[in-house]
């Protein structure tokens, strides 16, 4: 695992200024450009943008979202602000805002220093309708836009995503549509307003839940009962959980788990070599689902994970370890890769981060430590000018 | 309005079920020609996957394929067969991407390596995004959207509580990380092919990308050494922090109180206010240390009203909250959603006039109109005549030696 340098090749968005403004549901949309190359910079009132003022120091929340930004502080308040923040904007390709933030009321003026930049705007519910200023949180997001609908058992409360999914989504769809508009905006000179709904980039993530609603009238819920197949879950093994899917549609992942359960001479594959399990509809049934979790503990908790990679692997099965984030950093795929990567903070100390999200050749990837706040006013000519 | 913001770009797009065409779908919606090679023998998965309309089954009738597949193109070509391989080479020799989401080795198979395809088209932007990565000891591991929520860590930590994993319900990581950080990942490369007039390959394991999109966890394992709680919907930071059942059937509303200020007008709306004084509950520390009777106080409120009413009591008096929406009621009866227009209708030959969720926002004030998705093999002809510039007489020879299916 190594910490990765700026590359010598040409990064993609070299040259490319994008001042950051957000602060919660718009942050990772930065990172993902400043490890590309831009220089992201977060522009800051004096105690800093409402994440800092939310959490600790050092917090790895922070530390992952603003990873590789730069920090300025300017008073938004001061009338002689004005200059400069428009001189930034104006040597800025894009300018990212978030409701509840700076100059998230100020777009005409954004747009009249800069008419060549793109301005994106993410806020929970949209510029625009009923809901423009409701209060909002992550949890109310994903419930809002209709994915924690989707997860959980059938008996129990819906069960949201964990770790800030509606900062993720809202952040990859704002990143996405402001890196198209800025390939329009720098070969046109024209720039674009894009205004990013968080409830709406969830709705968006909903698998085929609003096709089987328009075409089917049939609402797609958690547990998966009527909709997925029996094998399709999560089921103990000896040291943890696997998850498994053996639908019959899926290649020969059903015929290889129970070709192995016969090899083994487990009873288990006897009950699966009956003739209703060659039936697609009956599999999608509370009896089946019952009836393969029973039978496939009895099998699956005499192996640890670590075996049952191995067997699905060379048996074509679709099942994989259901692991821990602290057994992820050990997974044997990953470090083959090098996955991981090293980033050292202020005190010098090494902490481990994810990888690039995509493997580039050339390399052009890099990330560094987030930054304190206001490190970069020196560096940044247009602060002083 | 119907961008062209990516006119001028075309892909030779051999992705295929949910995460690939995702992905291309947006450079579609917003104007470049994304050209799909598909075949009719092995037939893309969500074509056969359904829903259908009408429920009957049909090749250009599934709502799910529609609603990744937007403005496409559809060519059929037996890519088996030599002459099917030479017009997939025609097509990559004019295009800017090559896209696909096959297995590690299924291009090299079918003759399409990343060196054989830089060998015609030396500036190609490559994308493939297979789930582990192109090589290593679990690259060949099978997997759909659950698998790789499953070994990123993912569905374990999507739980009731400690040792009770349950994972997201949908194949999540194919419907927002892996889709977009391989389209933003082809942005930036195509920025770069600008700048340096180079091509890029781009080796996106599903399984990394899914990382990243929880990679907050990752950072706070590595700092603390300590595995995240399976924390529920409970936050570690608030309370009442949850999913609250309402009156009706499977009624829901999702609360979360930041303050102690948002509490005590929450316990004023309850018709408690003497709750705001309870030791109990009387700062975030003590009502997450009760949080279990604090929840109950509340479920006995929510349960006597509607989620809706809940949610918008709620949200006047400044305490974020929502009811847990379902599909039905996005589309029926969200006013936010269409007081903005987010749904649309398309008609289409098969599917009638079906509906869409637009791209998530609005683009210099408007929606992002979106285009039909193609029949099978619409635009086989059009393509390898307007692109390719083969006569009648020659389509009709291919045609007839069946190199289109």
């Amino acid at each position: 695992m190594a910490a990765l340098r700026k590359p010598k090749q040409p990064q993609p968005y070299d040259g490319m200024r994008i001042l950051d403004l957000t602060h919660r549901y718009g942050v990772y949309a930065g990172k993902l450009f400043a490890d590309l190359g831009a220089e992201v910079i977060r522009v800051e009132p004096p105690d800093g943008l409402p994440d800092r003022a939310a959490l600790p120091n050092r917090d790895p929340r922070f530390a992952f979202l603003n990873a590789n930004k730069k920090s300025i502080v300017l008073d938004f308040g001061d009338p002689r602000a004005e200059a400069r923040i428009d001189a930034l904007v104006s040597s800025a390709g894009a300018v990212f805002i978030e409701r509840d933030g700076p100059l998230y009321d100020a777009i005409g003026r954004l747009r009249a220093a800069n008419p060549r930049a793109v301005i994106t705007a993410v806020s929970p519910y949209g510029m625009t309708g009923p809901l423009a200023d409701a209060p909002a949180s992550d949890l109310v997001l994903q419930a809002a836009g209709g994915i924690a609908w989707m997860s959980g058992r059938i008996e129990r409360e819906p069960l949201a995503l964990p770790f800030s999914q509606a900062t993720m989504v809202g952040s990859i769809y704002a990143a996405t549509v402001t890196a198209i508009a800025l390939h329009h905006a720098e070969a046109t000179g024209r720039g674009h307003l894009i205004d990013v709904s968080v409830q709406e980039c969830i709705a968006h993530s909903l698998q085929n839940a609003i096709q089987v609603w328009d075409l089917e009238q049939r609402i797609s819920i958690r547990g998966g009962e009527g909709t997925r197949d029996a094998t399709e879950d999560i089921f103990p093994c000896r040291d943890g959980f696997v998850f498994l899917a053996s639908p019959l549609a899926v290649g020969n992942s059903w015929k290889s788990l129970v070709a192995w359960m016969v090899e083994a001479g487990h009873p288990s594959g006897k009950i699966f070599s009956q003739e209703r399990w060659s039936s697609r509809e009956w599999r999608l049934t509370r009896e089946a689902r019952e009836e393969f979790r029973t039978a496939f503990t009895a099998f699956s908790t005499l192996f640890d994970k670590e075996e049952m990679a191995r067997q699905a692997i060379a048996r074509r099965i679709v099942m994989g370890p259901a692991s821990r984030i602290s057994e992820v950093i050990d997974d044997p795929q990953l470090a083959h890769r090098d996955f991981f990567t090293q980033v050292e903070m202020e005190d010098g100390a090494l902490v481990r981060f994810p990888g690039a999200p995509f493997k580039l050749t050339p390399q052009v990837w890099a990330t560094a430590r987030a930054p304190a706040l206001g490190e970069h006013n020196a560096s940044v000519k247009e602060l002083s000018s | 309005m119907k961008p062209d913001f990516l006119k001028g770009v075309r892909f030779a797009d051999l992705t295929w079920a949910g995460a690939g065409p995702f992905s291309t779908k947006i450079f579609s919606d917003f104007g470049a020609e994304v050209i799909k090679i598909e075949s009719s023998v092995r037939l893309d998965s969500v074509r056969t996957g359904g829903p259908f309309k009408d429920r009957r089954f049909g090749v250009n009738r599934s709502g799910y394929f529609a609603s990744r597949n937007t403005g496409k193109k559809s060519v059929v070509l037996d890519l088996k067969s030599e002459e099917g391989r030479a017009l997939v080479f025609d097509i990559i020799r004019k295009s800017d991407v090559i896209s696909n989401n096959f297995g590690p080795g299924a291009m090299d198979r079918l003759g399409l390596g990343y060196d054989a395809v830089r060998a015609v088209k030396p500036d190609i932007i490559y994308l493939s995004m297979p789930m582990y990565g192109e090589d290593g000891p679990r690259a060949e591991m099978l997997g759909v959207g659950m698998t790789i929520s499953a070994v990123t860590g993912l569905m374990w930590s999507t739980a009731y509580g400690p040792g009770d994993p349950v994972g997201p319900g949908t194949h999540y990581p194919d419907h927002a990380a892996n889709p977009y950080h391989a389209a933003f990942a082809v942005l930036a490369a195509l920025r770069r092919k600008r700048l340096t007039g180079e091509g890029m390959k781009i080796d996106l394991s599903q399984v990394e990308s899914t990382i990243n999109f929880i990679g907050t966890a990752f950072v706070a394992q590595a700092m603390t050494g300590e595995e995240p709680p399976q924390a529920s919907n409970a936050s570690g930071e608030m309370a009442p922090h949850g999913i609250y059942r309402c009156k009706g059937e499977d009624a829901w509303c999702a609360i979360t109180v930041g303050s102690d200020a948002a509490w005590a007008e929450m316990a004023r709306l309850m018709g408690e206010p003497r709750l705001a004084d309870d030791t109990r509950f009387a700062s975030t520390a003590a009502r997450i240390g009760n949080r279990e009777a604090l929840d109950g106080i509340v479920t006995t409120w929510t349960s006597a009203c509607e989620a809706g009413e809940v949610a918008e009591r709620l949200r006047q008096a400044g305490i974020p909250a929502a009811r847990v929406a379902n599909s039905r009621h996005l589309v029926e009866n969200d006013v936010q959603l269409a007081g903005r227009g987010y749904w649309q209708r398309v008609e289409h030959p098969e599917l009638g006039n079906s509906l869409y969720a637009s791209p998530p926002y609005q683009v210099d004030g408007e929606r992002v109109e979106l285009s039909r998705p193609p029949l099978l093999g619409e635009h086989t002809r059009e393509v390898l005549s307007l692109l390719l510039g083969l006569d009648e007489a020659r389509l009709d020879a291919l045609e007839t030696s069946g190199v289109f299916k």
